[in-house]
């Protein structure tokens, strides 16, 4: 065996210190990326030219014509389109449309980075949910599980799988193709979406049972887990001499009060102020209308002595809902709200609109919404006219569906955005030129047709992701490089004994696994690859295959809530995390079987 | 219709005149009580209490959190007991205590060191010296207690509504002071006020079911509303989220409880 020499204990630690940091997120995964990136030439364990060389590996230009390729699907509409007549072959059967919109989505994904798919396609679930009237938890898992099992279809459906080919270099391995790993992807996408067809009744929560339950729960059902049922619209008036004998009661002392929220108000003489601002004034025989539980809207009435309406009057045609209405809206990845408080961007203000209520991990904030701080995945329930709530969505950062969905940007975009994306995958399959090259020409294609703008272009890409894969590719390089990958991997198989490939790689499976739920799939990839293909060429096995299985299972991530897409639906499906354990402690056994049987079926191994 | 707190120098004659008041304008009057109240319904030894409250916090006090903790269950006590109104409190530090709540007259009493010395000199049975060296540690032993706690000097007098020094003033005077002041708009219960002092009450009871395993939270209420502050770095845990559940089944009063994280705890907190 190797001599253990104080660059790989350099080397060693490093590692430690990137799992550790990855695990304690002291600073984001993307920082300790680039803490590697600099840390790495200063301990002499990389060149200064190694360091940054992952800049411009392939997977880096990749992923940037990825993220812009699918920018540009995006801006055309091209998604929205499909929903229509995905939901006519769906029909109404929850079954065939959770089969239908997975499947969907899985397809997007393959050729789209996985979050950018499963919030592309948040609102039109959210849609679909309310308009087949099936609760949206039961929808969302499985769409989000199929939108990670799709970055498995194809070589740039995911992170891993474009690092791959970059990490095979050192060995001297042949690179896959676009779609080797598709059969296997295929067969990850139909066994996750069996999962959910066969068994989803015991693995999924079931919406409905949980709200009719909550009902009775009369002390405080909110924190309770499930969907909220937010409340309802009441119509109040205040007496003559409401004001008198009393301090200046606003808008905002309501909610902060009985947790009622006011959507409308008159003023004198006859004004209608709807979504009224917070230090708007509740005077003297007025009306108001308020949004909130029936108790608390009573106790309001009765303490501060206003009068409940039996029903809408004096607003009945500004609240209609042909005008007006709720929506649940959800904190897009990278949105520019992430961070903010609504006081910050003076939100009512400024839109017009009324936040009533935000849901964040099995928590339902109602009081002092100004203060709280969003973060992606965040969900937050607005009331607004159409037309506001519109222009909200435009600005974008909020994820949400309207009832107006139906025009696009620029649909007439949509065949030059197709066709970019056929010549993109033409070229690397018919003419078998490299990827980066291939996608490359595609986004540049969608640039010069008008897609989207280069600026728009420029800020699509993901600076987080691109420095998370470049500043990790170094640490693969010392890894490799100073032979503490071979020396870790010797040590191991001495260890454990001569073992069959088949074991070999099953076990590779569930170590990527575990990685990925703890550190980013990126960092399990860049770490794993170098050493498992040392130990499968230690044990005889063919190290191309060690390293797909890395490739793969590090998309394997559906246990806790770590991966991205996973935290962006579990607010909107109001899941908790023993949802995500049930659920994906089933799809990532049956995925690891799956993958297993398919390597050796189509390589066999 | 007030409340009354009286924080005096020691050996001041505070007691004096806070009993006085009490009997001229027919007020409740609490000082000790305070303690046994919250050893009792706390199950903490009236002496570990009395020390919290009155002397200032070691070095290793300071990182352990047990006086901000015994502080809470006296707060709450002492919140409980005030909250009916029309009571004189003259015990330690209840102008910090019930900061914030509008019919509270703060007053200070004060009085000069020779009657001061003589005062202990009597009681005690001890040189002036060492009677002068006694009312100095024990005033030294409150600027630090305060400070630590509180960030504030006992004796900056813009922590109270009156200051009385009792010597060319008499007790006397000083008890017809503070009834006047009493009775003046500013220190009447209004449905506000009063409103605030029960919410007050409210959140001291919730601050005070948690401070042991969760010391650093600040904790509102608004018209039953209950917010709790977390520090920017700190999560709802599990254990935490129990402990919660617990609080809205058993506290009849609380409408609506929640959590935030991450946003700087309000000053009104308690």
């Amino acid at each position: 065996m190797e001599q253990l020499t104080v660059e790989m204990i350099w080397v060693m630690i490093m590692i430690g210190i990137a799992i550790f940091l990855f695990i304690v997120e002291w600073v984001r995964v993307d920082v300790v990326a680039i803490i590697m990136m600099v840390t790495l030439p200063l301990l002499h364990l990389v060149s200064p030219k190694e360091a940054f060389v992952g800049l411009s590996s392939n997977a880096v230009v990749s992923i940037i014509a990825v993220i812009i390729i699918g920018a540009g699907l995006d801006r055309t509409g091209v998604i929205n389109k499909l929903v229509t007549p995905v939901l006519r072959i769906a029909g109404n059967s929850p079954s065939r449309i959770i089969i239908c919109i997975s499947a969907t989505v899985a397809t997007i994904s393959s050729f789209m980075q996985n979050i950018g798919a499963a919030a592309l396609f948040l609102p039109a679930i959210q849609r679909i949910s309310k308009k087949q009237n099936i609760p949206l938890s039961r929808l969302l898992m499985p769409v989000g599980f199929c939108a990670i099992l799709g970055g498995t279809v194809t070589l740039v459906g995911s992170s891993p799988l474009i690092l791959l080919n970059d990490l095979l270099v050192p060995f001297n391995l042949k690179p896959f193709n676009l779609f080797d790993v598709t059969p296997i992807g295929l067969a990850l996408v139909a066994s996750g979406i069996a999962c959910f067809i066969l068994l989803g009744r015991f693995i999924l929560p079931q919406g409905d049972d949980h709200e009719a339950k909550e009902g009775n729960d009369t002390a405080s059902g909110e924190h309770a887990h499930g969907t909220e049922e937010m409340g309802d619209y009441y119509e109040l008036s205040t007496p003559e001499d409401f004001s008198h004998y009393r301090d200046p009661l606003y808008v905002e002392d309501l909610r902060r009060r009985y947790l009622v929220n006011v959507i409308a108000i008159t003023e004198p003489p006859d004004f209608k102020i709807i979504s009224p601002s917070p230090d708007t004034e509740v005077r003297s025989g007025i009306d108001i209308v308020v949004y909130g539980h029936k108790k608390d809207v009573n106790r309001m009435a009765e303490s501060e002595g206003m009068a409940v309406k039996e029903a809408i009057e004096r607003f009945k045609s500004n609240l209609d809902s042909l005008n007006s209405g709720t929506v649940e809206a959800v904190i897009a990845p990278r949105s520019w709200l992430a961070g903010k408080t609504l006081a910050d961007i003076n939100f009512q203000d400024r839109y017009r609109i009324t936040p009533l209520s935000i849901y964040r991990q099995e928590e339902t904030y109602r009081v002092k919404l100004d203060d709280i701080r969003f973060q992606v995945g965040d969900v937050i329930s607005l009331y607004g006219s159409w037309k506001r709530l519109k222009e909200l969505q435009q600005e974008g950062g909020l994820l949400f569906s309207l009832p107006s969905d139906t025009d696009y940007m620029r649909p007439g975009k949509a065949v030059w955005a197709g066709l970019w994306l056929v010549t993109a995958l033409v070229m690397i399959m018919g003419f078998k030129i490299q990827l980066s090259v291939s996608l490359m020409t595609g986004a540049l294609g969608m640039i010069l047709t008008n897609v989207l703008t280069i600026d728009e272009a420029y800020q699509s890409v993901d600076w987080r992701t691109i420095f998370l894969l470049a500043g990790l590719i170094p640490l693969g390089i010392a890894t490799e490089k100073t032979g503490t990958a071979a020396w870790i991997a010797t040590t191991v198989l001495d260890i454990i004994g001569t073992v069959s490939p088949i074991v070999l790689l099953t076990v590779i499976g569930i170590l990527s696994t575990l990685f990925t739920l703890v550190i980013s799939n990126v960092g399990a990839t860049v770490l794993l690859v170098p050493l498992v293909v040392n130990m499968a060429i230690a044990a005889h096995a063919d190290p191309r295959m060690a390293a797909l299985v890395v490739g793969l299972a590090t998309s394997n991530s559906f246990i806790l809530p770590t991966h991205q897409v996973n935290a962006l639906y579990m607010g909107p499906g109001h899941y908790r995390t023993i949802d995500f354990m049930k659920a994906g402690l089933l799809v990532s056994i049956v995925f690891i079987a799956v993958m297993i049987a398919m390597i050796s079926f189509v390589y066999g191994v | 219709m007030a409340i009354i707190t009286i924080s005096r120098g020691s050996f001041s004659m505070g007691k004096s005149v806070a009993e006085k008041v009490a009997e001229k304008l027919n007020y409740g009057i609490i000082s000790r009580e305070v303690l046994l109240d919250a050893s009792n319904h706390y199950n903490i030894p009236e002496i570990k209490l009395e020390k919290a409250i009155h002397d200032a916090p070691g070095i290793l006090e300071r990182y352990s959190h047990k006086k901000q903790e015994y502080i809470s269950y006296i707060r709450s006590a002492l919140v409980d007991k005030v909250v009916n109104d029309n009571i004189i409190y003259h015990g330690l530090a209840g102008h910090l205590l019930l900061k914030g709540i509008s019919h509270v007259l703060k007053v200070r009493i004060t009085a000069n060191m020779e009657s001061r010395i003589s005062y202990v000199m009597k009681r005690d049975g001890i040189s002036a010296h060492d009677a002068h060296a006694l009312i100095l540690e024990n005033d030294n032993q409150r600027r630090k207690w305060t400070h630590s706690l509180y960030g504030q000097d006992p004796w900056d007098s813009s922590l109270y509504d009156l200051t009385i020094r009792i010597d060319k003033l008499s007790i006397d005077d000083a008890v017809n002071f503070i009834c006047q002041t009493a009775k003046t708009d500013g220190f009447t219960t209004t449905e506000k006020s009063l409103q605030k002092i029960k919410d007050m009450a409210l959140a001291c009871h919730v601050k005070a079911a948690l401070v042991h395993d969760f010391p650093d939270i600040g904790v509102t209420s608004e018209y039953g509303n209950v917010l709790i502050y977390l520090k920017p770095k700190d999560h709802v845990t599990s254990k935490l989220s129990k402990r919660l559940d617990e609080i809205r089944h058993r506290k009849g009063t609380i409408y609506n409880l929640e959590v935030h994280a991450g946003i700087p705890i309000p000053e009104d907190a308690v």
